[in-house]
């Protein structure tokens, strides 16, 4: 397995990815675990992730990933970049509906990543 | 569909009916594998400038990327369709999805390798297009004069 042999929790398997992430992207600098749905089992994983080594796109559009053996959970990922990031906080960017940064955990990076 | 095309479904129109989403998904699907096909007649092609292969092949990932990311239900459809970037983005999740992180299993130097070089090659592939950083990488596949030798490119 290739996590932990204990089934995880949505929210332990957001921390999980979030972490994986990490030590995948260098150039990821902040990872937030949107925490809005995150108890509704009807929700995804969201992750919004901003990323130096990406291309923006002027939006916050994220992709659904399906269920892995080791994620059972759908999980949606949204890359920006540090600009768009910025723009965000500035309240030039708009998140997804159900999205929001209102207590999102952001995640720190792991100090091995 | 084959190489010429044949059996390929008609491209969406403006005002289609039932799930609109899905059917320019699939649209954008059909259209990315057919420009693949031609991206691969073109490379073989000799004596013909490298932008036209590069072209196509810019055109061929653009399309599979907006492919992907309509399956989000909540997908703004018609923000997908218009943009010509979206691909960088698209690949450099699709590599730290569940499923893939679960096939590199064990392998993080490997996946962090092969993560690290295909998204500099999507960066390089999406800024083909001449909508992107047109700023900074002016040259593209579509107008390369832009880039001050468009006699050149046969290489």
């Amino acid at each position: 397995m290739l996590f932990r042999d204990m089934p995880l929790s949505k929210e332990q398997a957001a921390r999980v990815l979030a972490d994986a992430h990490f030590g995948i992207e260098d150039g990821l600098e902040r990872v937030f675990i949107i925490r809005a749905g995150l108890d509704d089992p009807r929700e995804p994983i969201k992750l919004l992730e901003v990323n130096a080594n990406t291309v923006p796109t002027g939006s916050v559009e994220p992709i659904p990933f399906s269920p892995s053996k080791d994620i059972p959970f759908v999980t949606e990922i949204a890359e920006i970049s540090p600009e768009e990031f910025s723009r965000l906080e500035r309240g030039e960017l708009a998140l997804p509906p159900g999205w929001t940064l209102e207590d999102a955990d952001d995640v720190p990076r792991p100090r091995a990543a | 569909m084959d190489a010429r095309g044949r059996g390929r479904r008609a491209a969406p129109p403006g005002g289609v009916n039932g799930d609109r989403r899905s059917q320019y998904a699939q649209g954008f699907y059909d259209q990315a594998w057919s420009d693949w096909q031609a991206y691969g007649v073109l490379t073989r092609a000799k004596d013909l400038p490298r932008w036209h292969p590069l072209h196509y092949l810019q055109m061929a990932c653009e399309k599979l990327g907006k492919a992907y990311r309509l399956r989000n239900p909540r997908a703004d459809v018609d923000a997908i369709a218009t943009r010509h970037v979206g691909f960088t983005q698209f690949i450099n999740e699709f590599l730290r999805s569940p499923a893939v992180m679960a096939d590199y299993d064990g392998q993080r130097a490997r996946h962090k390798a092969v993560s690290k070089t295909s998204s500099a090659l999507a960066r390089e592939i999406e800024k083909l297009a001449p909508a992107t950083d047109r700023t900074h990488s002016p040259e593209n596949a579509e107008y390369p004069w832009e880039h001050g030798d468009w006699e050149k490119g046969t290489g």
